[in-house]
């Protein structure tokens, strides 16, 4: 038994009077695919983005791989912001997938991926562009490394996108919905290099609307409604009847009929 | 500086209103014959809009002005020199105005008008009933904006002696030898009134806002 | 109507040298306004909420007030407060800050425009605020504000018409005294129209060529 790759501990999020997580308490296995779903508002993203540190937690906790993120808990219980070095240092074991893709219009695909390795890491160029190079023939893309984002498809562009995070080598990677902006037909080549990296093992939480996805590749299925975790577990027991009533609900508006046959 | 200074000041800004407007009114009507112009697809009347369009929004005011100032009298008409400004500014603004209009015609929506197309209208009420008043509010902004311009550049028929505020403050300003607080004066009264338009804008735009969908 | 524009032709080196003080003051004032409207706005952005509601109310009465007042304020009222300044001086400060302010809300746009994803992905990855800023928010606000920067330029060219009023020495001054000394003011003012059109045209043309090289850079409909 391995120490999880996330520990969540009393996590709370409030944008000035609403609360938008209450109370979360989840561990995420290493090496595991975790994946967050749940209705529109349910505070998923939030949730996500508290572990890329996109959002500050109200209060509680984040560990990632045994460190704390962002804050240190005193032995008196409150909370101290730490220095922003270390703050990035935990970071940096996270690489996170937007739903907008959130390229930067003026590099190449090539230079999306290589930058961080250039201005974070300090590698050469040449060393960069050879890593980078690396990770855009592992999302299939080794071919418009020199193409803009703006004349790559949707689903080029996210996959660049994921290559550029995982060119930093981090642990985890975080995908924020990341198929939501695609076209139906172009979901599928950034599904396959999610599964892909779920077969290498990599350690993955996943926002998705894609159920048939977390049920075939999640192994960890939680289930937020209204900024609260309501139970999380692997599919076989959360996606079985009798289920949770709340869910049922969900997924009989989000259920397409692909993914209920998976079910 | 004294209150009776100040007065003339607002006094002159009348002027400076009644200017503008006059010339931004007629301009505006000039600016819907050059954009129809444009988009007629018909050379014979897009090429002199267009040219017109493009002279008017290539050479500065001042030189427009002072070119209508000369040319007026030259080709034989006496008019006053409050007349040739108008015509100078009104001009001036119609070339910005109809591109400004060009791009909110060819903004509407194809299906709007393809929607009228089959519902039997005939291509002048589709022109008025349809593409006009979308334009319209597709373009209020930028009519206000360019109104404000105007309005800054109305100081420039001061050039040709016509008294509204900036000439009021420029002869008030050798008169008294307080040039810095007669010209802070006209900068605050300009200011005010281009902030009043700004606001009326705004306020015109969110009351159409919520009448279209 | 006698129209000969043969006199002005003879004095095409007097109309050089006023094309000569137009362009030098153009591009000194487009050079001006860009750096210190480029640290303006960074600074509102940055700096602030008091930087940004100063340098706010700064920008917004000078992009209220007619240029030419400004012009007068400066010309007439800085020897009152000991700033004596020749026509040219005066006419390029008045231009810089004129231009510094409309250049400073481009720029202003330009950084609300860059979308907040852009910077989030940047953090995610390790860069730092300074880096951030430096390599991905600037440049991509450089793209942003191109188009609005080259209008604004070609406006500015002819903004300087204004200075000849102060008797700045450029090519509407310039060309009008010649055409006052020879007789042939009509010719003259149509010759000056003729040239700031030229000028307008290619400036336009030029930009538009830079806007559609840079055209693949810009955002993609993601």
């Amino acid at each position: 038994m391995t120490l999880p790759a996330i520990i969540i501990r009393n996590l709370v999020k409030r944008f000035g009077e609403t609360t938008v997580l209450q109370d979360i308490n989840l561990e995420i296995p290493e090496g595991k695919v975790s994946c967050l779903i749940g209705p529109s508002g349910s505070g998923k993203s939030t949730l996500l983005r508290c572990l890329a540190f996109l959002e500050e937690s109200t209060s509680g906790m984040i560990t990632i791989n045994g460190e704390a993120l962002g804050f240190f808990e005193k032995p008196d219980g409150k909370r101290e912001r730490l220095p922003p070095a270390q703050i990035r240092a935990v970071r940096a074991q996270t690489g996170m997938v937007f739903q907008q893709f959130n390229l930067w219009p003026h590099m190449t695909a090539l230079g999306n991926v290589s930058e961080a390795l250039k201005i974070v890491r300090k590698l050469s160029k040449a060393d960069a562009e050879e890593k980078a190079m690396a990770q855009l023939r592992k999302v299939g893309l080794e071919n418009r490394a020199g193409h803009y984002p703006s004349q790559l498809s949707g689903g080029q562009q996210q996959r660049v996108a994921i290559a550029r995070a995982l060119a930093l080598e981090p642990k985890i990677m975080l995908f924020d919905e990341a198929t939501s902006a695609l076209d139906p037909e172009l979901t599928g080549e950034v599904l396959k290099v999610m599964r892909d990296l779920a077969d290498e093992g990599m350690t993955m939480v996943v926002v998705t609307h894609e159920i048939g996805f977390a049920a075939t590749v999640g192994q960890q299925i939680s289930f937020l409604d209204h900024g609260k975790l309501l139970f999380s577990g692997p599919p076989s027991e959360v996606f079985a009847k009798p289920r949770h009533p709340r869910l049922d609900q969900f997924l009989d508006t989000y259920l397409d009929r692909g993914a209920s046959m998976l079910i | 500086m004294t209150f009776k200074l100040f007065t003339l000041l607002l006094q002159a800004a009348v002027s400076t209103i009644g200017i503008s407007l006059v010339s931004i009114a007629i301009g505006f009507v000039i600016a819907i014959l050059l954009s129809a112009a444009t988009l007629s697809g018909k050379t014979i009347y897009s090429a002199p809009a267009r040219l017109f369009v493009s002279f008017f929004r290539g050479v500065p005011l001042l030189v427009q002005l002072l070119l209508i100032y000369t040319l007026l009298p030259a080709i034989g008409l006496n008019v006053p020199s409050i007349v040739a400004a108008i015509i100078g500014l009104s001009l001036c603004t119609a070339a910005y105005q109809a591109e400004n209009l060009r791009g909110g015609f060819s903004s509407v929506p194809k299906g709007l008008i393809e929607a009228a197309e089959v519902t039997g209208f005939n291509p002048l009420q589709i022109f008025a009933r349809i593409q006009v008043p979308i334009a319209l509010r597709l373009t209020l902004p930028t009519l206000v904006n360019e109104s404000i311009m105007i309005l800054k550049a109305s100081s420039l028929v001061s050039v040709v002696g016509i008294i509204e505020l900036t000439k009021m403050a420029q002869d008030l300003a050798s008169s008294t030898y307080q040039p810095i607080p007669i010209f802070l004066s006209a900068g605050l009264v300009y200011f005010v009134i281009c902030s009043t338009i700004a606001l009326l804008g705004r306020y015109a735009e969110r009351s159409m806002a919520r009448t279209s969908a | 109507m006698m129209f000969n524009p043969q006199v002005i032709i003879e004095k095409l080196p007097e109309l050089g040298s006023g094309l000569f003080v137009t362009l030098l003051l153009w591009i000194a004032g487009i050079a001006g306004g860009v750096v210190i409207g480029f640290l303006v706005a960074t600074a509102r952005r940055f700096g602030g909420f008091a930087t940004n509601a100063v340098l706010g109310s700064v920008v917004e009465v000078l992009r209220g007030t007619p240029f030419l007042i400004q012009i007068f304020l400066l010309y007439y009222g800085g020897p009152f407060v000991g700033l004596m300044l020749d026509p040219i001086p005066c006419g390029l400060i008045g231009l810089t800050v004129y231009s510094a302010a409309y250049y400073s809300e481009i720029f202003r746009a330009g950084f609300a425009a860059v979308p907040v994803g852009h910077v989030e992905a940047a953090g995610c990855l390790g860069m730092t605020r300074l880096q951030t800023i430096r390599r991905i928010q600037i440049p991509e606000m450089a793209l942003i504000v191109l188009p609005p920067a080259v209008n604004l330029s070609v406006i500015l060219l002819k903004e300087s018409a204004v200075l000849s009023i102060i008797t700045v020495p450029e090519l509407t001054a310039t060309v009008s005294a010649i055409g006052s000394q020879q007789y042939a003011y009509l010719e003259a003012i149509f010759i000056l129209a003729v040239v700031y059109w030229a000028l307008v045209e290619l400036t336009d043309r030029l930009g538009r060529a830079a806007e559609y090289r840079l055209s693949r850079l810009r955002f993609s409909k993601a």
